[in-house]
């Protein structure tokens, strides 16, 4: 053994022992995440995949992954998703499901850019100073949108998969029909200055992520509607024998769900001043993936809003990882797959783990007071 | 040799011997062992939790054991399937049936002996003729073009009983047969027990009621607690001592009735009350603080009395009154704003967030008194809430963060209690408070009603346990057949009058 590679030995050494209490450290960090009952379990594996995820890339690809620009790319372009995540999440809450977010979310900023443009011919001005009311418009008719699928889901009482299908049609039709299909350039100056601003260094479009984010925490863990969302998709027969009024609370869902694409619309417009029907198509079935990686339980009543961030995190960092390695957006789709899979797996391991020693017949042994047990136990 | 196998007893055709089986530690089955010898009906009987179901799982496939033996016409297997177990000829009849309400008699009788045998294509013109023979075999009437969703829950039974058969059944275990049916209906059902023992088929009947254990059974096993207490002929028992067995005590549920007050205006007034198919012309008052117990068999309409109450089923006709002023009940809504609470017969799916903690479950039914001016929920409020019922209920769990799925049938009863209790109900239904509830939580759970009405809650008991409406009761209403057509008061409620009230 030459001195020098006792030397890397030792170096290596205090590494590992560096690297043995970081994990020491993530173990018990992790373990108080788990032992949280349900919702929390996807922000406790998530804080495992992005920080797996942040340090292959940093590894592979330090100077261009780590590069102030990267990071800055990924903190811009995760809020859109991630706010149509969050409201495909609560939806997905009830057991339902939205297809039509993205739609929704085109037709917001498409309804914005129009207005502002048909404004702006006539008095530039007057259509910078209207910002608000056009921005605000635009998320009203994100509203109204939700407002839609929410009517045809508890009122109607069609299936959300194929009530939010058709509205996903009819909503991208109009926006193809109204534009002609074409990309519309403008929107008010306000956008343009929120998608530049920064707060020391953070991208303002990442705390309104944020801000949101808090918010519909609260919403759903702090509101006597957010408990019965819950509660509904946890077990909607129970749920109407506790005389929680389905209809009022599916159709505020799905408006609230409208409400958060139709501000992802605003974002878009935000982030780059154009507005088309197409846009973002890939999202659709992407924001599925980051609800459920993020903790949603797809049968409904549980989910994790802080979870629900950290997918969002974790795959804007997969795929400004996979640029950073130059791999194309094919292979960050196969990533997508093959991470949703992956978290599944260790899922149905983790839990059949905990469920198995629980699983009692109801009618059966669990009727043995805890002494009685004791008793018959050989 | 030969003057020895004829002293012995005639063969088992099944046997489980020495079986053990427990889920997650705590032991459900311990060494129990049960012989069918064909011709003979062995009953099983024991208290709800004492076994009997994993007992019978185990012997048709559905469970494996973790120590024991099943012993087939002679050959020992360690563990079945059910395939195996239908192979070999054994049936099982669960309440339930499992039968397709959409097919017809005849190709719910045949169905599944032409999917077993194998075969991969199905002409209708085959199932007729082998569906009637089995009819005519047994002698039984039964339409066979009809849909089985639109029979009586006898008729099904009887269609249950008829493909088995046809799968060549040689043992026969049926759960709880009797539970749906009307007297003149078991008759029936325990005159076809007796020919089918005649061709030589081996039944297990899972009952706890007494007199039907005495009446039709040659064996006799008990079980308590997952043990077996006592094997031996039918005869060499009594209903007293049946019960003694089942329960491990003298059963003292002796009734406990408060002294009402029955001046105190009426909480709750029904007059006139119909629902096509289901009742008609009920009316009865319910005094502030009285329980009162609504009972009758299966399907004989008093859930849907109560189910119109709070609205899930409004009615058609009549009216409603609570304290003195008339409500339409359209929706459950409607109901809760009455003040009207309901703890559901289907406790597991109608009553419970299974995956849900028992915090979460116990503010279900009362979130919109928990806010804040805000509009956000009180966290005190709903803190002291779950701790005022989880702690005043003595729910039995490590702490209230717990889903409910972990809970015991008692305690779990006890959730689905403290969630109605939290909206102050002034009328409270109970359907089947206490069925798959151990003895002790029952007694404690007849109590706290017994409180809750002496603070001046009124309560409605539906139950078909007439001990349990004699123990807590101040009036009995028999239903038969959608009517009201008894009122029981003070000496008259009795176990023995009940019973025959309800099934006369």
């Amino acid at each position: 053994m030459s001195p020098d590679t006792k030397v890397r030995n030792e170096v290596s050494q205090t590494n590992a022992n560096s690297l043995r209490q970081f994990n020491h450290q993530l173990g018990s960090w992790t373990r108080q995440f788990v032992r949280r009952p349900g919702a929390n379990r996807g922000a406790g594996r998530m804080v495992v995949a992005l920080l797996l995820a942040v340090t292959l890339f940093a590894i592979l690809n330090p100077r261009v992954f780590l590069s102030p620009i990267n990071l800055q790319n990924i903190a811009v372009a995760a809020p859109e998703i991630g706010i149509i995540a969050i409201a495909m999440m609560v939806v997905m809450l009830t057991g339902g499901i939205d297809l039509s977010l993205v739609a929704i979310a085109n037709f917001s900023a498409i309804t914005i850019s129009t207005l502002h443009t048909a404004i702006a011919t006539t008095d530039p001005d007057l259509a910078n100073n209207l910002g608000v009311v056009i921005v605000l418009a635009g998320i009203a008719v994100g509203m109204l949108g939700g407002a839609f699928n929410g009517f045809l889901v508890s009122v109607v009482g069609i299936t959300p998969i194929l009530a939010t299908l058709a509205t996903m049609q009819i909503y991208n039709g109009i926006a193809i029909v109204w534009t002609g299909g074409s990309t519309l350039y403008g929107a008010p100056a306000m956008l343009g200055a929120i998608g530049q601003a920064a707060v020391a260094n953070v991208p303002l479009l990442f705390i309104i992520f944020l801000v949101v984010a808090v918010l519909v925490a609260i919403l759903v863990n702090r509101t006597a509607l957010g408990r019965m969302i819950q509660l509904e998709g946890a077990n909607p027969v129970a749920a109407q024998y506790s005389a929680i009024p389905r209809r009022a609370v599916l159709l505020k869902t799905y408006t609230v769900g409208g409400l958060l694409a139709g501000l992802a619309g605003v974002l878009f417009l935000a982030r780059n001043p154009t507005a088309s029907a197409d846009y973002g198509s890939s999202y659709v079935l992407l924001v599925i993936v980051i609800a459920v990686l993020g903790g949603t339980n797809p049968t409904g009543g549980f989910a994790s809003v802080f979870g629900v961030v950290l997918a969002t995190l974790t795959l804007q960092v997969v795929s400004s990882g996979f640029t950073a390695i130059r791999l194309s957006s094919y292979e960050y789709a196969i990533a997508q797959g093959v991470i949703l899979i992956t978290v599944m797996i260790f899922d149905s391991v983790s839990s059949s783990r905990t469920k198995r020693p629980k699983k009692l017949d109801p009618q059966l042994p669990s009727e043995a007071s805890p002494t009685e047990a004791a008793l018959l136990r050989p | 040799m030969t003057s020895m196998t004829t002293s012995q007893p005639p063969t088992p055709f099944v046997s489980a011997r020495g079986i053990s089986k427990s889920f997650g530690g705590v032991p459900a089955l311990v060494n129990v062992s049960i012989d069918l010898i064909p011709g003979e009906v062995h009953c099983l009987a024991g208290e709800n939790g004492c076994g009997k179901s994993t007992l019978i799982k185990i012997i048709s496939g559905a469970e494996r054991p973790d120590s024991g033996e099943i012993v087939i016409d002679g050959v020992s297997h360690a563990q079945i399937n059910a395939h195996a177990a239908i192979q070999g000829g054994i049936q099982v009849i669960y309440q339930d049936f499992s039968l397709f309400p959409n097919l017809t008699v005849a190709e719910n009788i045949v169905l599944t002996a032409e999917v077993a045998s194998g075969r991969r294509l199905y002409s209708p013109g085959s199932v007729l003729p082998k569906a009637k023979a089995i009819l005519q075999e047994l002698e039984l009437d039964l339409d066979l073009d009809r849909e089985v969703g639109d029979l009586s829950v006898a008729d099904k039974q009887l269609t249950a009983i008829c493909r088995a058969l046809v799968n060549d059944a040689r043992a026969i275990i049926m759960d709880e047969p009797t539970t749906a049916l009307t007297h003149t209906e078991v008759s029936r059902l325990f005159a076809l027990v007796e020919r089918l023992r005649a061709r030589g088929v081996a039944l297990l009947f899972v009952s706890h009621k007494l007199e039907e254990v005495l009446a039709v059974s040659q064996r006799l096993t008990i079980m308590r607690s997952g043990r077996q207490v006592v094997s031996g002929p039918t005869s060499e028992f009594d209903q007293r001592s049946i019960s003694r067995h089942m329960t491990g005590r003298e059963v003292d549920e002796s009734r406990v009735v408060s002294d009402l007050d029955l001046t105190a205006p009426l909480a709750l007034e029904v007059s006139k009350l119909s629902l096509a198919g289901a009742y008609r012309d009920v009316s009865f008052g319910l005094h502030r603080g009285e329980i009162l117990g609504v009972t009758g068999l299966l399907g004989s309409g008093r859930t849907e009395i109560a189910e119109s109450l709070f609205g899930v089923t409004p009615a058609d006709e009549g009216e409603i009154r609570v304290g003195g002023k008339l409500v339409p009940i359209r929706t459950i809504q409607d109901a809760v704003t009455a003040r009207i609470g309901y703890v559901p017969e289907d406790r597991l799916s109608q009553g419970l967030f299974l995956e849900k903690s028992i915090a979460d479950n116990i503010v279900a039914a009362s979130l919109e008194s928990h806010r804040t001016r805000w509009g956000t929920l009180s966290r005190a409020g709903i803190a002291t809430t779950i701790k005022q019922y989880f702690v005043g209920l003595k729910i039995n769990a490590p702490n209230a963060q717990a889903p409910v799925r972990t809970l015991s049938g008692g305690n779990a009863q006890r959730v689905v209690l403290a969630k109605w209790l939290a909206t102050a109900p002034t009328v409270l239904m109970l359907n089947g408070p206490t069925v798959g509830v151990d003895i002790g939580s029952k007694e404690e759970i007849l109590e706290l009603l017994r409180v809750e009405a002496a603070k001046g809650m009124s309560v409605i008991v539906i139950s078909d346990d007439a001990p349990e409406l004699v123990a807590a009761c101040h009036r009995v209403l028999v239903i038969k057949q959608g009517r009201l057509t008894h009122t029981l008061e003070g000496d008259q409620i009795t176990v023995d009058t009940i019973q025959e009230r309800m099934s006369a």
